[in-house]
């Protein structure tokens, strides 16, 4: 069946990289396909982008995956085995639990703090940024002032004071986390705001009475976006670290969550004689933040307007 | 010029190596043959005054170091043999008791060992008031009477008046704990330092408690020379001992925190003796070749306590239903292994009375009959309280699983040692898991814990686990307290027997294991021993090849 339009017929390629775009929709789409096109040269980048696809995955389908269940061990008769025994492929933890299915498991609390710190943190940071860049003045100093409180404690420690005083769980911990780590995205975005406050295009809708809500919702923020995103995803690696480190000093998690950090903790005591016990959720976490980082380089090249073609 | 200075680096890199070779050589070394070295966590110490010494570390030091009146007898506890005393006697009415001392005795200083001596140490005990003082206080003793309850007759004859007739094992027993101490009152008196008396403290001397909390005034075996918080404790033989002289000249406890570098240093032949061994490391130490593990077991019991002010642990079909739902022989076969055995009963093995029932284990489907009798078919939500130490963590997360298995949804909820306490001692929790060492060795120290309650009240003066569970049982503490009053060994055993069974029947404790304390030493140590309690940890008979 023939469609029976004679025009030239382009090639999808072609249509996406049109230096003619004949909409806006052509025009975003070509542009999308573009960054894939530097993203995916980068072999690294897609590596990392495998890994968090993965991680997706595996937290999506736990309960199919899992070959035990990760809460219910069998103390008695599956304490400390060492990878490999039986139908436990990576051993068993000091309660008889598997830890690959424990492993399995806690991607799933490993994602959703990851998703949430970045659901909390980004917005609430690119909010206090553009308002703090686009109005100036005393707004600015004021927001930069809390701004700078934050950034003057160790993420760690204040994130450590928060969980202190709201109660150890994997609630308080996500909480305390995005606290902590919205005031760099501020100060990103305010950089940014200033670049832009000034630019005619900002002037012409200005002119054309859009209210300040406006210009900064519609017309500043989205340039914010690209760098956030970026900044983001390199942060990610650092949140899984300092959620770990918090269910390792028994902030986070509670048991019986099969945290990774809180699973360290755990097997910390038998490192010499049992070493996989802390090992492999070491791994993990070594293998996730490895690939947030690969994945947010990616983006970044990717990204950058400054490299961009168009 | 590039030549020299080659040379000279070549020089120092080969002087670096012999440093490093010098350094690395004392890891061989092996402790000196004339001194036992011991891997010690005492970070518990706080004053090896035995008027203030509370603490487990503390009493180990003190009963090698110092003499009482009577002992524990550390190869069978329920009788309590003469140490100074040569012989004892109570009067008729039960209230007067009689010592008479050996004669010759000496102190490490030289002076002679009077019955002065023995009524000093008792006053100045509780007129220092610190925590050990309520073994004295409890049989009317007061800072007032005591000069008078407690007083030398004659040079070798001590008397003590107690305020009612209680059991004369119960008085002996108590006068086994390291409190009743003889120390040299000339010396002491010596040292002393004036205070200026206040309401709280009303004496103008304190009795040498600054000297003591790091001097030394006694008789033992050993003499302490130096105590150095989170360091060391160093003991000598001391030549004035009348006993048995030590084998060792020198005692030295090293600090170490770690049951991992404890036994790093063990296998190093850094120490001779590891103390605080884990169970993993503990199995990994009793598979060297020339290294063994000696046990003993020890009057502290571990349990899980339910509050009584939560309306569905106070129900008695959930209380029983919950001491079906913990896995005794598996965390028996695990996680205690070596460092505990399971035990059911509140009196730990080796009290007068103790009985050793053990009618609990693992039992689901017993557990969800007896809940739905209840009411509770489907279960419900419970907070436990957890002190972030092992092995109670990993009890109380074996317990969250099996009970989980009936519904119960156990929450845990960790915290350190003080915190997860003063949320008990204040009657905040729901679960509990805690563990409780006799004070002295005598059921009455956990009897009177486990089942007296003499007032309910949130701001009550008794602070007995009972209480703390608000658990109102007037008739079991009537009973305990008869049994105080009871001359007779065997009728007192029984009332103590009947005791247990009603706690191990309806009583708000799951009571888990009885503590069994362990130490990884070379195989050439001789007559290594651990003692039935804290303070008979001997290190006097040790000999070494």
């Amino acid at each position: 069946m023939t469609t029976g339009l004679d025009t030239p017929v382009l090639s999808r390629r072609e249509w996406l990289l049109s230096d003619r775009p004949a909409s806006r929709l052509q025009a975003q789409l070509g542009r999308a396909y573009m960054v894939w096109l530097r993203f995916s040269a980068n072999r690294l980048a897609l590596a990392g982008l495998g890994i968090i696809l993965m991680l997706i995955v595996v937290a999506l389908f736990a309960d199919v995956l899992a070959p035990h269940n990760p809460v219910q061990g069998d103390l008695r008769n599956a304490r400390l085995l060492p990878p490999g025994t039986g139908s436990y492929l990576l051993g068993t933890d000091d309660q008889g639990r598997d830890i690959l299915s424990r492993l399995i498991h806690g991607s799933r609390l490993t994602l959703a703090v990851v998703v949430l710190v970045a659901i909390i943190a980004a917005p609430l940071g690119l909010l206090v940024g553009t308002v703090s860049g686009y109005a100036g003045g005393w707004v600015d100093a004021v927001l930069m002032r809390i701004t700078d409180i934050f950034l003057a404690f160790p993420k760690l420690v204040l994130a450590l004071a928060f969980v202190a005083a709201l109660g150890p769980g994997i609630e308080n911990a996500i909480l305390a986390i995005a606290l902590t780590s919205w005031p760099p995205y501020a100060r990103m975005a305010r950089a940014e705001t200033l670049g832009v406050r000034h630019s005619d295009y900002i002037a012409a809708v200005r002119l054309m009475g859009a209210s300040p809500f406006r210009i900064v919702l519609r017309h500043v923020m989205p340039m914010c976006l690209s760098s956030l995103i970026v900044r983001v995803t390199l942060d990610m690696a650092g949140i899984i670290l300092t959620a770990a480190g918090l269910g390792f000093l028994g902030l986070g998690a509670q048991p019986p969550l099969p945290e990774w950090g809180a699973m360290i903790a755990s097997g910390r005591r038998f490192i010499l004689d049992q070493w996989w016990v802390a090992t492999m959720p070491g791994i993990a976490i070594l293998i996730v933040s490895l690939g947030f980082n690969l994945l947010g380089d990616g983006l970044r090249d990717a990204l950058d307007p400054r490299e961009a073609g168009q | 010029m590039n030549m020299p200075i080659r040379k000279t680096f070549a020089v120092l890199l080969a002087s670096a190596g012999l440093a490093a070779m010098v350094s690395a050589a004392p890891a061989w070394a092996v402790t000196p043959a004339d001194t036992l070295v011991e891997g010690f966590a005492f970070d518990d110490i706080i004053s090896v005054d035995p008027g203030e010494a509370f603490e487990l570390s503390t009493a180990e030091i003190t009963g090698n170091t110092y003499n009482m009146l009577v002992r524990i007898n550390p190869e069978n506890t329920a009788e309590v043999v003469n140490e100074l005393a040569e012989s004892w006697s109570v009067s008729d009415d039960k209230l007067t008791y009689t010592f008479k001392l050996k004669p010759g005795l000496k102190f490490a200083s030289g002076n002679p060992i009077t019955a002065e001596d023995v009524a000093f140490s008792m006053e100045r005990a509780v007129k220092l008031d610190k925590s050990p003082a309520f073994l004295l206080t409890q049989f009317g003793l007061t800072g007032d009477n005591v000069t008078e309850k407690a007083k030398a007759v004659d040079p070798l004859t001590f008397t003590l008046t107690v305020d009612k007739p209680y059991a004369p094992s119960f008085v002996l027993n108590v006068l086994t704990a390291t409190v009743a101490s003889v120390v040299d009152k000339k010396l002491v008196m010596s040292k002393a330092q004036p205070v200026t008396p206040s309401e709280k403290y009303k004496y103008d001397t304190d009795f040498g408690n600054g000297f003591l909390k790091t001097g030394y005034a006694g008789s033992g075996p050993y003499k302490i020379m130096a105590w150095k918080a989170n360091e060391a404790v160093v003991l000598e033989a001391n030549p004035n001992y009348f006993g048995e002289k030590p084998k060792l000249k020198r005692v030295i406890y090293r600090y170490m925190k770690e049951s991992s570098s404890q036994r790093l240093a063990l296998e190093a032949g850094d120490i001779d003796v590891a103390r605080n061994l884990e169970p993993g490391d503990m199995e990994a130490v009793s598979k060297k070749p020339g290294m063994v593990i000696t046990s003993a077991p020890k009057g502290t019991v571990y349990f899980i306590s339910f509050n009584q002010k939560n309306k569905d642990l106070a129900k008695p079909e959930v209380r029983e239903a919950l001491k079906y739902l913990i896995d005794y022989d598996a965390i028996g076969a695990t996680l205690i292994k070596g460092v505990g055995t399971i035990h059911q009963t509140f009196l730990p093995a080796g009290q007068l009375g103790a009985i050793d029932d053990k009618p609990y284990k693992l039992d689901v489907a017993k557990a969800k009959e007896l809940l739905a009798k209840a009411g509770l078919k489907d279960g419900f939500s419970v907070t436990f309280d957890v002190r972030n130490i092992q092995p109670v963590t990993g009890i109380a997360e074996s317990f969250q699983q099996t009970a989980a298995q009936a519904g119960i949804k156990v929450e845990i909820i960790p915290g350190d040692g003080k915190q997860t306490l003063t949320k008990f001692r204040s009657r905040k929790h729901d679960l509990y898991i805690g563990q409780w060492g006799s004070d002295y060795f005598d059921p009455n120290s956990n009897a009177e814990t486990f089942t007296s309650n003499t007032d309910n009240s949130d701001d009550s003066k008794n602070k007995t686990l009972a209480w703390r569970n608000a658990w109102d049982v007037p008739a079991l503490t009537k009973e305990t307290q008869s049994a105080l009053l009871e001359p007779d060994a065997a009728k007192r055993a029984a009332i103590y027997q009947d005791l247990q069974k009603k706690v191990l029947a309806d009583g708000p404790f799951a009571i888990i294991y009885q503590q069994v304390e362990i130490a990884g030493h070379s195989e050439k140590l001789k007559n290594f021993k651990l003692g039935p309690s804290f303070d008979t940890n001997f290190v006097y008979t040790i000999s070494k090849d």
